[in-house]
């Protein structure tokens, strides 16, 4: 067990290290989520009402400035695992699998690391939403609201990192990651509240933990409970898909990096 | 493996076979390496020695047979067999990155070397490559050689009991080439390593290697160190290109009487004549000639190579594309891969 620590923490170590070298993307990377919530939350801000309906007492842009966090984490996230495609081209995948370290800790290790880049981009974004007047009623909610984007993303990196190893090309993995990264952020209540979907939308959308995630962001960010769902259920939700996901990788990535590449 | 006993070996592999499909890439190989040595093994491209090196360093699982590395099974035993081992592969895989030490740094601590230990290691085989004055640059700047050699301190950091090296000096130009032979050179004396290495450079396989192993169409066709292969052939070579003439053959039978010539390999009107006294030798080869009435156009006589050693056991020259086979094999491997 210690052994599998050091050997994560080598790893994350060494895909920071990389991340700090190439540190061009990060504001690259901002750039998406910054239009969504500039431009969408202003366009939509006339939706008020809408919002209103379900209970919302505030401007639209406060309403989706969680789902514009969530969605900077899941698409930082889901990205992520390109690297191993690279690892296994090039070589440093070769590396590892004949170094003594477990393959598990060399997928654990690349989520930890996504996960962290991911709640470092989100909070660039929550600086963003700040500077065009969201505001929060308890600026302490950012420790939980950070704890919590970490966690998803381990989670959502783990779907990023399974893919990677399991694709044997880049376009699959592209295809893969478009086909899943839109439709998951869409059918949750990032841009409208889940009591707004109709009904079939609606349980799809319960069946999503990026929706448990968004409205866990809300709730803390404004204090208002959306979805009737309660807040222990949708921490509940988290933490199993976290947990989920961190065993299915570790499965997955040990069992195609020791096919040939 | 119990403490004390001395291994023999560092390699043994018995009926080792990789199949990809119907397709043998490995086929029936068996071999040792002894303890200490410097093994080549030498072959053209899609031979099957990089699936052989593949399996030794448990990335491949046999489909059938049994290789030993450092005393441990690569099927069985593959967490004990990756901490006695170092693998420098083909391509340099440096992180391009990171400073030199950085990458270093990284290997120590994919090698599970004790945090106390690694700077230390990583000094002295930085010393070892004269890369220390660089270390702090990003590998970005490196040159290729300067990169290969950083691969290969890399290799050594945790003094693994096998080194392994699949083409070392592959792409890089001659003067870098004869620099990396001398730092395997002194790896080999100073840390007492068993090294097996890949190539299809002779020169690299004669130069370096205590041993080589000639393997072709996925089989060995033979193993013997360098000198003994080249006395093999005669310590002589003779080519001589004649005129078309009817007396050819029975120009040919006499030749074969000539009780120094062990051997003559034929293109066309081109001989070549493995022979152990050759300037005894080529008087004799006139004096056949002329009372043939056969004119030769030119005679050389040289020292056997590597290249004639091969040519002598696979029927080809390494470089030639003789590749019907090998197309195929690579053709399933791209299928795979697809797949």
């Amino acid at each position: 067990m210690n052994s599998i620590m050091y050997d994560t923490y080598t790893i994350f170590w060494r895909e920071l290290k990389r991340y700090k070298k190439s540190r061009s993307g990060v504001l690259i990377r901002l750039i998406q989520p910054a239009i969504w919530i500039i431009v969408v939350g202003n366009i939509f801000s006339e939706t008020q009402p809408l919002i209103q309906s379900v209970g919302f007492e505030g401007e639209y842009i406060e309403f989706m400035a969680p789902g514009v966090i969530i969605l900077t984490a899941i698409f930082t996230s889901i990205f992520g695992g390109v690297n191993t495609l690279w690892d296994r081209r090039y070589g440093f995948m070769n590396k590892a699998l004949t170094s003594p370290i477990s393959r598990s800790a060399i997928a654990l290790g690349k989520m930890a690391a996504i996960s962290l880049i991911a709640a470092l981009q989100a909070s660039l974004i929550i600086g963003i939403a700040l500077a065009i007047g969201v505001t929060f009623p308890n600026p302490l909610m950012i420790i939980p609201i950070m704890g919590i984007v970490i966690l998803f993303s381990l989670g959502f990196s783990g779907i990023s990192v399974s893919l990677a190893a399991t694709a044997k090309s880049q376009e699959t993995f592209w295809g893969m990651i478009n086909l899943l990264g839109m439709p998951l952020f869409m059918l949750s209540p990032a841009l409208f509240p889940l009591e707004l979907l109709p009904n079939w939308l609606a349980v799809i959308a319960k069946l999503n933990p990026v929706t448990y995630t968004v409205l866990l962001v809300r709730e803390l960010m404004t204090g208002v409970s959306e979805g009737g769902v309660p807040i222990w259920i949708s921490i509940a939700v988290l933490f199993g898909f976290v947990l989920a996901m961190v065993a299915v990788t570790s499965y997955v990535f040990t069992r195609e990096v020791n096919k040939p590449f | 493996m119990p403490e004390g006993i001395e291994l023999l070996y560092s390699i043994e592999t018995t009926s080792l076979t990789k199949s990809f499909g119907d397709l043998v890439a490995v086929n029936d190989v068996s071999f040792s390496v002894q303890k200490g040595e410097i093994f080549g093994f030498l072959g053209p491209n899609g031979a099957g020695k990089s699936t052989t090196m593949m399996i030794f360093t448990t990335l491949l699982k046999p489909t059938s047979g049994k290789a030993l590395i450092a005393g441990f099974d690569v099927m069985k035993d593959a967490k004990h067999v990756r901490e006695n081992i170092g693998f420098v592969q083909q391509e340099t895989t440096v992180d391009e990155y990171l400073t030199g030490r950085e990458n270093l740094l990284l290997q120590a601590k994919l090698n599970h070397i004790p945090k106390n230990e690694i700077n230390k290691r990583i000094d002295e085989v930085l010393e070892l490559i004269e890369l220390s004055d660089k270390q702090h640059q990003a590998v970005v700047t490196y040159s290729g050689g300067m990169r290969k050699r950083l691969d290969i301190a890399g290799g050594l950091l945790h003094h693994p009991k096998v080194l392994f090296l699949d083409e070392p000096t592959v792409g890089l130009d001659i003067q870098t080439r004869r620099k990396i032979w001398q730092y395997i050179k002194k790896i080999h004396i100073e840390f007492d390593m068993t090294i097996f290495l890949t190539t299809h450079y002779m020169e690299e396989a004669d130069n370096l290697c205590d041993r080589i192993g000639i393997i072709d169409g996925g089989k060995i066709q033979v193993i013997d160190s360098p000198q003994n292969m080249k006395n093999a052939l005669g310590n002589e070579i003779i080519s001589l290109v004649v005129e078309n003439n009817d007396n050819h053959d029975l120009f040919l039978a006499e030749l074969n009487k000539i009780e120094f010539i062990k051997k003559i390999n034929e293109e066309d009107l081109k001989l070549i004549l493995f022979t152990s006294n050759g300037t005894e030798v080529i008087p004799k080869i006139f004096q056949i000639s002329s009372d043939l009435g056969i004119k030769i156009v030119t005679l050389s006589l040289t020292q056997p190579t590597l290249d004639d050693v091969f040519i002598s056991y696979t029927g080809h020259e390494i470089r030639d594309d003789k590749s019907k086979f090998n197309r195929k094999i690579e053709h399933a491997k791209m299928k795979r891969l697809r797949a």
